[in-house]
């Protein structure tokens, strides 16, 4: 009996591509159509989950969709790429080489391969799918003729957003020592050092109490160490705290006691932290760039101008107009509820059936 | 200083999707620059010692995974590849005697164990890059620290002094002051009509003199003047930053300070007098390199870097203590 298999390099339980991969295989389980999860590295957390990926070949059936999840360069894709299965790409987005390189080449240099190995795949591929439309968009790029977009199913799966935020309420009258956040991997596709320079306007605009926290696990020291010089000669020390890579439950508890989160990624595929933050009641404000605008969806703030003065007057007209931060709350969370990702994982198989459905009545 | 700042838009005007309102002034567009400029300085692209790794990643990339076994697929490539190989063009280049009969599995040509040892002496070489980037990272701009730890006086009622000494003798041409501090001489200078620029490492304080109107990059005095073209500088005024180097980093600054400046362009240290030295109780003096100098060491360092007309500026700033020495470079 042929099967819809998920094939993703390295099956970590708590990364989103980790999680979006286990719940895609119980949902098409869920459907009655046998479906594993193959793995290229086993991680001890998941050698239950897995299957290494050099059994496939004698547990291939005739009629099997292969779906890669792609998102950094691994042996896998050329391997994917060689076979004679149904391959259908899941996209998560990989940071362009150039935002990385002026601080780590071997990361930038990965991303240069998965640059290679998606335009590898995309003539093979029966179809892509990308979490956004700004991903999407990439996906063309690189030469898919089929695509289409599902939210990431898994987005909202970790912990992160439990609820109870009054403590940010007695800030919002005066915008006095208001608690910005930042949460994501820190990266320079983030450009935390936008968020610092706003910080430092706020700060030399007498507003000295307002603090930033910035959680996330660091992608490559160099960046990291540049952040806390800059953090150090801008005089902020004492108001910016990085927490490195926190627990779920630190992280909901740092959704629950924030007044905004600040992102100002250069780039972003589509940004977890922005739905976790709507999901917390939390209002976000951003740059216009990459896939948050389309995340967003008309919710939250957009700064269009990347500058620091103008992200941090967007940020202290929030927080002192009480009736405006309701507004986009209330804004956000009507929009998490069209993005609907409790059922992504049900239409991301969805698409999947008819072509194992077509592949089969072929063979 | 809150008051001093331009307006930056009425909170009521926002809007969702923002950068409305009101644009910011030129004097926040020149602030914003120069904090995105200060931090971009930070990224290492562009040194020998970051090139040189990047070349060893790229050796690694090329032959493969750093720690074999980590990838059940890579290392079933690669077998396959070495396999491959074996009839190939390495095989021709092995001695004749061991050409024949085709070698085991696992076994290498002399070529490929050459090739094995200086691979992994790359990679050996590699990781002592790493480590001394590393140590380097670490001690990396040892005067920052100083610098708040004793943070550079203003220039106060020098100001006025100075600048009317570096307008007399200046030939023409842009004029620098570090550590600009808030901005005082580059603001008096710039009322007298002279083009003038600030370098200030303390991003705060630089902040605040950009606000005020005065162009200023967030940098040691030595990196901006190391950025300068040779002989295209008006002059050259030092204070703050002579009071927390070491003297092996005051040399090098001075002869930068000389390669810029234009023939006959004045050069001006302002700094603590070695009383000071008593007068200041703080322990995190302790913890400075610098020490002040004497007026006459001053000066004799001023000759020794190639200056001219050296002299001891007269004290037009009343109660201030702290001495200044005047110099040109030659005509």
């Amino acid at each position: 009996m042929s099967g819809i298999h998920h094939f993703v390099p390295v099956l970590h339980r708590g990364d989103a591509v980790g999680r979006h991969t286990l719940r895609l295989r119980d949902a098409t389980r869920a459907r009655g159509v046998d479906s594993e999860i193959f793995v290229d590295t086993i991680d001890h957390d998941t050698a239950d989950e897995a299957i290494a990926v050099l059994s496939y070949p004698e547990m291939a059936r005739p009629g099997d969709v292969v779906v890669y999840q792609f998102a950094t360069a691994s042996t896998m894709a050329p391997w994917l790429a060689s076979r004679s299965e149904t391959l259908v790409v899941n996209y998560h987005n990989v940071t362009p080489p150039e935002l990385m390189a002026p601080w780590d080449n071997h990361l930038a240099l990965g991303q240069l391969r998965a640059q290679g190995d998606l335009r590898l795949l995309a003539p093979r591929a029966a179809l892509a799918v990308a979490d956004s439309a700004y991903n999407e968009a990439h996906l063309a790029d690189s030469g898919f003729a089929v695509t289409a977009v599902v939210s990431p199913s898994a987005a909202l799966d970790a912990e992160t957003t439990a609820s109870g935020n009054d403590g940010r309420r007695a800030t919002r009258a005066t915008g006095r020592g208001a608690r910005w956040l930042a949460v994501g991997r820190v990266s320079p596709n983030k450009a935390l050092e936008s968020t610092i320079a706003a910080l430092a306007v706020t700060h030399a605009q007498g507003n000295a109490d307002a603090t930033l926290y910035i959680i996330g696990k660091p992608a490559t020291d160099s960046y990291v160490n540049a952040l806390h010089r800059y953090v150090a000669e801008l005089g902020l020390a004492d108001a910016v705290l990085f927490a490195g890579h926190a627990s779920d439950a630190t992280v909901a508890s740092a959704y629950a006691s924030a007044d905004v989160l600040v992102v100002t990624s250069e780039h972003e595929g589509f940004c977890v932290p922005v739905v976790e933050a709507m999901s917390a009641g939390l209002p976000v404000v951003a740059f216009d760039q990459g896939a948050v605008p389309e995340v967003l969806g008309g919710s939250g703030v957009l700064v269009s101008d990347k500058d620091p003065y103008a992200l941090a007057a967007a940020i202290t007209a929030l927080l002192t107009d009480t009736s405006r931060l309701d507004t986009v709350v209330e804004a956000e969370r009507r929009r998490l509820a069209e993005l609907n990702l409790g059922s992504a994982a049900d239409r991301f198989v969805d698409l999947l059936l008819p072509l194992a459905r077509s592949e089969a009545s072929s063979t | 200083m809150s008051g001093a700042l331009p307006p930056t838009g009425d909170a009521d005007d926002a809007e969702t999707r923002s950068g409305v309102g009101e644009p910011p002034t030129g004097d926040q567009v020149r602030a914003a620059a120069a904090l995105r400029e200060a931090f971009t300085r930070l990224a290492p692209q562009g040194s020998d010692a970051w090139n040189f790794l990047a070349a060893f990643t790229h050796l690694g990339d090329r032959y493969g995974p750093y720690h074999p076994g980590a990838s059940a697929l890579s290392d079933a490539v690669s077998a396959s590849r070495i396999e491959g190989r074996r009839t190939g063009a390495l095989d021709r280049l092995r001695p004749r005697r061991n050409r024949s009969p085709r070698p085991g599995d696992g076994e290498k040509t002399e070529l490929e164990e050459a090739m094995g040892h200086v691979v992994e002496a790359f990679r050996f070489l590699s990781a002592r890059v790493e480590t001394l980037e590393a140590r380097f990272a670490a001690q990396d701009r040892p005067v920052e620290g100083a610098a708040w730890l004793v943070p550079a006086r203003e220039l106060g009622a020098w100001a006025g002094p100075i600048a009317a000494h570096v307008l007399a003798c200046t030939p023409g041409g842009e004029i620098v002051h570090a550590d600009c501090g808030e901005g005082a001489l580059v603001h008096a200078l710039r009322e007298r009509g002279a083009a003038a620029h600030g370098v200030e490492p303390r991003g705060a304080v630089a902040l605040r003199a950009i606000e005020q109107g005065c162009s200023v990059t967030i940098a040691e005095a030595s990196e901006h003047l190391a950025s300068r073209p040779e002989g295209t500088t008006g002059g050259v005024v030092l204070s703050g930053v002579v009071d927390r180097l070491p003297l092996h980093a005051l040399l090098p600054l001075l002869a930068q300070s000389r390669r810029v400046l234009r023939r006959g362009s004045p050069f001006v240290v302002v700094a603590e007098p070695v009383a000071a030295l008593a007068a200041r109780d703080t322990s995190a003096q302790d913890l400075v390199d610098g020490r002040p100098l004497h007026e006459a060491t001053w000066e004799l360092l001023l000759r020794r870097a190639g200056f001219v007309e050296v002299a001891p500026l007269p004290d037009g700033s009343g109660q201030d203590r702290r001495i200044a020495v005047s110099a040109s470079a030659p005509s």
